[in-house]
């Protein structure tokens, strides 16, 4: 069969059509990820709290706002590394940093926290002092602290938080709750202990009692005003930051690490597609080399494979693949030898059937009376026959892959250091995701699995017709 | 059966019971070969000696008389567990124990009348899986047929198109994951149904009321696995059907002038069955393995739950052996049960 025409044919039909749409959008995102992530994304980001500790925990896709009902808080990131007022007093000085936010939203932010990084200096170490201007003029200090000294033998200039910023969850401290319950008794007089403001502290950050003294939002303008005071002009400070933690983020939510799950999901294209093709390759491989060979060989050669397929093929897999995994370690490597393993014997069988057909062939004869060596026959005048329908099974063995692959990790049997869909779904639904609500977790995961695995079953579709006619349509 | 019938039989009854020794022999090679054997027994004998220390210096004062005692203790209970023989003259004892149904004893898993017999553990769990698997089969099996057969008669309309796309989504739909969207709608939204377990906590009490309650937390796990066949079990059995309604005898037959029903019965669906019927088996045997995740799902208590369990938790050799040893012979029992089917409903079987 010509290459080009098939290509046609494939697009010829409904299931072709978009199946090959799916594809090219897979292959392009998947081409964008290998791009554009670190190939040790698993280690060094996904499994990294550190990088997700300024992430909202657990919340829905920002998207889900659009929806009726409240509305959501969204992430904001305020840094500023220039400060917007500097006063200075002879060599010492005090730089503010304002960072302002809108409120607009229904319910409190999730958190907020305030870091800060690179701060060098001579001799004293600078102070600083963070507070909460509200829109109704009232102030909350947030946070009152000194960069830590120098210590015994070490020479100015003193380097403080160069790799690891200065981050302090504002609204888990006691004194924030203390100093909010405060607030609240000066400007509205009413009364909430610390300890009941302590339970959603940011409710009271960014909220006023109501009537009857419960906390609603208090929209409008709010800023969070650091002052730093530096004992020397060549003192520095390279950045301020603070997060104020959304109720929805991203496209597809967090878990409830507040890890990004449009990251992770999007680094599990590339690894689902590759684990696909290469253990359908390798077992197509593997199947049709054999399956030829039996066919072909006969004898004893033929005995020994057909057996050997006939064991394999009658074992329950996903029993066996635990099995192995459990034993040898979840790696990804193995993983897909397994599944290659216990994949390859019903080509075998089928493409024997074919090449015992295309043995007595007229083409077959002629080559062999011609002297060509069974290899030259093999590859020449029996292969090519059966390429189209090996290149079929090829696609549908894909899904297969995937979709095994999947479930093992959704047992926890996957790889650890690579974060597949399986993974995640896994991660989800083992912390109570479903009890808890958290759809956004377990849905996109399984719905990017079913995309990817139809899309390749599309193709085999679309390919079986014109591969073997019999199943065409009239 | 004359000797034709038999002998076709028996090749396949050798080679499928070679099948099980085989896997056997393989499990235990892992086994034995990566040392995954003996450290889960170095464990068992550990944590036996730990519980025997603490109940030791509770007696005797002198730590050394202690640790006297518990050396002795050491190699009595390795010499029983045969961890002073190496593996390859331990484990073809297990094989031969495992092949005559002698599955052992577990370690810390118990049947629920406390027997720690594995043979007692499985039999409790395999009629729940058993009853999952074959109730799913059966509504599956009814809506297939029912379905197909209807729409090999109308090959080509909308109904057919609708069903073959349905066929292909729900083929790369995994179970597991369709059981978890279940019970998110119907459990965690909805709430009018239980997301896991087998019973109701506090259980009910009477037998009617027991069954029922079980009944009531299948309902989920069984839709799910209905849900998931269901389309391509409609879609194989119209193609079945539809290549048998092409054939000449039909056409033969209604040249005849036999009336419609009369070909449907005796001239299309009688020779489509033997394939119908090989491909449901195939699928019961298939979702056998599925169970283990199913099963984790919803937390059904059934086999494949176990053996997630065992592995998960603390590793049980003689849990693992026999789990294994049954999913194969309930794997390979299928299979023969089809060829034995085969004979009966195929003829053409009978005069190779």
């Amino acid at each position: 069969m010509r290459r080009r025409s098939l290509l046609r044919q494939v697009l010829a039909s409904t299931p072709g059509k978009i199946g090959v749409t799916l594809a090219l959008i897979l292959g392009l995102v998947s081409l964008f990820v290998v791009v554009t992530f670190p190939l040790d994304f698993g280690p060094s980001r996904w499994s990294n709290p550190a990088v997700w500790a300024d992430y909202p925990k657990a919340v829905p896709p920002a998207w889900t706002d659009a929806l009726p009902g409240d509305k959501a808080v969204q992430h904001q990131v305020l840094d500023a590394s220039q400060p917007t007022e500097s006063t200075e007093r002879g060599a010492a000085r005090v730089d503010v940093y304002d960072l302002t936010l809108d409120y607009v939203a229904d319910e409190p932010p999730s958190f907020l926290s305030f870091s800060l990084g690179e701060v060098t200096y001579e001799e004293r170490p600078p102070s600083l002092s963070v507070t909460l201007l509200r829109p109704d003029e009232a102030t909350v200090p947030l946070l009152r602290t000194t960069i830590r000294g120098p210590r015994p033998g070490e020479k100015p200039p003193y380097e403080r938080h160069h790799q690891t910023p200065l981050r302090v969850l504002v609204t888990a401290e006691p004194e924030t709750a203390q100093a909010a319950s405060e607030m609240l008794a000066e400007t509205y007089d009413v009364d909430i202990p610390a300890s009941q403001v302590q339970d959603d502290t940011a409710a009271a950050l960014f909220g006023a009692p109501d009537a009857s003294g419960e906390l609603q939002p208090l929209h409008g303008q709010y800023t969070v005003q650091v002052r730093v005071a530096l004992a020397d002009p060549d003192d520095s400070l390279a950045w301020v930051r603070a997060v104020v933690g959304g109720t929805v983020f991203g496209l597809m939510g967090t878990d409830s690490s507040g890890r990004d799950l449009a990251e992770g999901l999007a680094f599990g294209l590339p690894l689902a597609l590759l684990i696909g093709i290469s253990a359908a390759t390798v077992s197509t491989f593997i199947g049709t080399g054999l399956g030829m060979l039996s066919g072909y060989k006969g004898g004893r050669t033929d005995l020994l494979i057909q057996r050997a397929a006939d064991v394999v093929n009658n074992v329950p897999l996903l029993p066996l693949l635990i099995f192995f995994v459990f034993v040898f370690g979840a790696q990804l490597p193995l993983i897909l030898l397994l599944l290659v393993a216990f994949s390859w014997p019903g080509l075998t069988i089928l493409v024997r059937s074919m090449v015992l057909g295309l043995n007595g062939s007229q083409e077959v004869e002629a080559a062999r009376a011609l002297g060509a060596s069974s290899r030259h026959i093999l590859v020449k005048h029996i292969f090519p026959h059966t390429a189209p329908y090996v290149f079929t099974q090829l696609i549908f063995f894909v899904p297969a892959i995937i979709l095994a692959e999947a479930g093992l990790s959704f047992l926890g049997l996957g790889d650890p250091s690579l974060p597949t869909w399986g993974q995640i779904l896994e991660d989800g639904f083992r912390t109570g995701a479903v009890f808890l609500g958290y759809w956004w977790w377990v849905v996109s995961p399984g719905l990017l699995i079913v995309i990817t695995a139809v899309t390749f079953m599309l193709l085999a579709l679309a390919m079986e017709p014109i591969v073997n006619p019999k199943l065409r349509r009239d | 059966m004359g000797p034709s019938l038999l002998r076709p039989i028996l090749v396949r009854a050798v080679s499928l019971g070679a099948v099980l020794v085989i896997v056997l022999f393989l499990l235990v090679l892992t086994l034995g070969a990566t040392g995954y054997s003996d450290n889960i027994l170095d464990a068992q004998v550990s944590e036996e000696l730990r519980a025997m220390r603490t109940g030791l210096s509770e007696t005797i004062t002198d730590p050394d008389a202690v640790e006297e005692v518990i050396e002795a203790q050491r190699a009595e209970l390795e010499a029983s567990y045969g961890l002073d023989r190496p593996w390859y003259e331990r484990l073809p004892a297990v094989v031969a124990r495992v092949l005559t149904f002698d599955l052992g004893e577990a370690r810390s898993i118990r049947a629920a009348d406390g027997s720690n017999s594995v043979a007692d553990i499985i039999l409790e769990r395999l009629p729940r899986t058993i009853l999952l698997l074959t109730t799913s089969m059966a509504i599956t099996a009814t809506i297939g047929l029912t379905v197909g057969v209807w729409l090999s008669t109308r090959p080509g309309s909308r109904a057919d198109r609708f069903v073959s796309y349905v066929a292909a989504i729900t083929n790369g739909l995994p179970a597991w994951w369709a059981g978890i969207l279940l019970i998110l709608i119907f459990s965690f939204w909805l709430r009018i149904l239980p997301s896991g377990g087998m019973y109701s906590t506090p259980p009910p009490q009477g037998a009617i009321a027991s069954t029922l309650d079980l009944m009531w937390h299948a309902l989920l796990p069984i839709l799910t696995l209905v849900l998931v066949s269901v389309g391509p079990s409609i879609y194989i059995i119209r193609t079945m059907t539809l290549n048998v309604a092409l054939q000449d005898h039909v056409t033969v037959a209604r040249a005849k002038g036999l009336p419609e029903a009369v070909i449907r019965r005796r001239h299309i669906l009688r020779v489509a069955a033997p394939p119908i019927v090989t491909g449901l088996i195939l699928g019961l045997a298939a979702t056998l393995g599925g169970s283990i995740l199913i099963e984790t799902v919803f937390a059904w208590e059934g086999m494949g739950q176990l053996y997630f369990k065992t592995f998960s938790g603390q590793p049980d050799e003689s849990i693992i052996i026999g789990l294994t040893f049954m999913f194969t012979l309930i794997y390979v029992g299928a299979r023969l049960i089809l060829e034995i089917l085969y004979v009966f409903l195929d003829p053409r079987v009978r005069y190779q």
